[in-house]
């Protein structure tokens, strides 16, 4: 690439460091203070693993962690089965052209219009609000990341190992479920495992399509920072940053050049 | 026979009745009931919401919701640019580690966020300490719940939006294009400026979209960083949604809104195109 020499590349360096800092900085001030046997102005006093006992005997905050998870499960494998049959058709030769276009507004879209337009619907429709409709919510999310990725990806296989396929006396299924399922079995996976975490780390549809008796952790979360700050926060922001961890090393080790962004 | 050869056909519908059943019709039942006015003798077109809306109260809200998106979409873009550049030429290995460094906090919670910057900017916070033991402030200053704590939020939040699309466009980039205009004798400057920022436009412009739209109705961010001072088009439509019998007022006002949200984004299409333009001119 241009600017190999020094100069600038040291300026592009320092700034590359610099926005690294800010990014983890409050992560590592946020980590620190969890192992902190007092609750925050205090300064630190020395190591305790209290807090994490505390949130493990947070038996509401488990709930909506199981809510949270379930929503999220069902939202990527209701999105990746739609998405699946959605593939199918096209491989037989459906035309998808035009359509395709329809898909790209579930992220375009302001979340919180998204939310407000789908809580009208559910009242209208009088479905009772719950971890359902935010698995239909998420769903729609879901699409809008998976139908274009696995579209693109389609469109880049080779168009003649499916030919060779049926030329041999494979029936269209069988095509299907031995040539282009496992051709695509990485990026279904990567973009099933980048649908869990927006649906599990949703907070702008959760709080309009959640109605009063479904909590989920983010809006847990949401009512603990209205009240301040609490070391229990500080434990579970640990715990679920190693979980987010763990999902961005399964991703990348799937798939380390996948074009998913 | 015949049955058996509309089987996958009728497979493609599934997702796309989805489709329109989740995403379009709630849709068009907000545009439609912003339109409709419910009375005792029954439904009527009226255009009466949206001339209440015409209001400066309310156009100020929308306007410094579209200065919040578009201050946020340019902050993003001024730190991941050289973020992206640096990412895409480096190598494999240092790219890859960048990238997934990137995603983790990407991928964590964003509530967890706000609350670890509360720990930064609290009076009693990181920054605070920092400054105080190195004697530059006696007193400590207040972050919280000013307009700074909320676009520090909404920059660290948004900056993955930004930098991953140009990151993209810069990595496919053809690195003869560079050696073809530098043989040429460009120089390097001139180089950068009309073949790579040029070519990593449509990254630029994918990145300006995806922080703009969702920054433009945020409401979590302001409400919690920002405190109840500063009010955002995304907190006016909670507050009328989550109302008594305001709920249809909502609707309209996020409608209203909305229509703004697209003309600018129209504008700033064209606006772009210019650039691009500009740039590749001698």
């Amino acid at each position: 690439m241009l600017f190999k020499n020094p100069k600038p590349r040291i300026l592009l360096i320092l700034c590359t460091s610099f926005t690294y800092l800010l990014l983890y900085l409050p992560i590592i001030v946020l980590l620190v203070f969890s192992f902190n046997s007092e609750a925050f102005p205090s300064p630190w006093k020395h190591f305790s693993l209290e807090w994490y006992k505390e949130l493990w005997h947070a038996s509401h905050l488990w709930q909506a962690f199981c809510n949270s998870f379930l929503i999220a499960l069902g939202a990527t494998s209701c999105s990746l089965l739609l998405c699946i049959f959605f593939l199918f058709h096209l491989a037989q030769g459906g035309k998808v052209k035009h359509c395709i276009s329809l898909y790209y507004g579930n992220i375009v879209i302001p979340e919180t219009v998204l939310a407000i337009a789908l809580l009208g619907f559910f009242t209208l429709l009088s479905i009772p609000l719950g971890l359902l409709t935010l698995v239909f919510a998420h769903t729609i999310l879901g699409l809008g990341f998976a139908i274009p990725i696995l579209y693109a990806k389609y469109l880049d296989l080779d168009p003649r190992l499916t030919e060779a396929s049926l030329d041999l006396g494979a029936t269209p299924f069988q095509t299907f479920c031995s040539i282009t399922l496992p051709l695509l079995k990485k990026v279904l996976i990567a973009t099933g495992l980048l649908i869990f975490i927006i649906s599990f780390d949703d907070v702008i549809l959760a709080y309009f399509c959640a109605g009063s008796a479904s909590q989920t952790l983010s809006l847990y979360i949401l009512s603990m920072l209205r009240t301040g700050i609490c070391p229990v926060v500080n434990a579970l922001s640990a715990i679920l940053f190693l979980l987010s961890n763990v999902f961005a090393l399964l991703f990348f080790s799937i798939q380390t050049r996948s074009k998913v962004f | 026979m015949n049955s058996s050869r509309y089987i996958p056909f009728t497979l493609g519908a599934p997702a796309l009745i989805w489709q329109m059943l989740f995403l379009y019709c709630p849709l068009l039942l907000i545009v439609g009931t912003s339109f409709i006015s419910v009375s005792a003798t029954g439904l009527t077109l009226t255009l009466q919401k949206f001339i209440t809306f015409f209001q400066p109260t309310y156009l100020y809200v929308i306007f410094s919701s579209l200065l919040l998106g578009f201050s946020n979409a340019f902050l993003c873009l001024l730190i991941a640019y050289p973020l992206a550049y640096f990412m895409a030429s480096s190598r494999k290995h240092c790219k890859n580690l960048l990238l997934f460094l990137l995603i983790i906090p990407f991928w964590t919670n964003f509530l967890l966020h706000v609350y670890a910057w509360f720990f930064v900017l609290e009076k009693e916070g990181f920054i605070n300490h920092l400054l105080q033991s190195l004697q530059i402030i006696s007193t400590p200053i207040a972050f919280m719940n000013t307009l700074f704590a909320t676009m520090v939020m909404m920059v660290y939040y948004y900056l993955p939006f930004m930098v991953l699309p140009i990151y993209f466009a810069l990595d496919k980039f053809d690195v003869r294009l560079i050696e073809a205009s530098l043989d040429l004798g460009a120089t390097k400057g001139e180089t950068f400026r009309r073949i790579v920022a040029p070519l990593s436009m449509s990254g630029v412009r994918a990145g300006f979209f995806l922080v703009y739209i969702p920054s433009f109705g945020e409401f979590v961010i302001p409400e919690l960083m920002g405190g109840d001072k500063l009010v955002f088009v995304g907190s006016i439509i909670s507050r009328y949604i989550l109302g008594d019998e305001t709920g249809s007022l909502g609707a309209a006002f996020a409608v209203f809104a909305c229509s703004f949200l697209l003309i600018s984004c129209f504008l700033f299409h064209l606006l772009l195109q210019r650039v691009t333009y500009a740039l590749q001119k001698p």
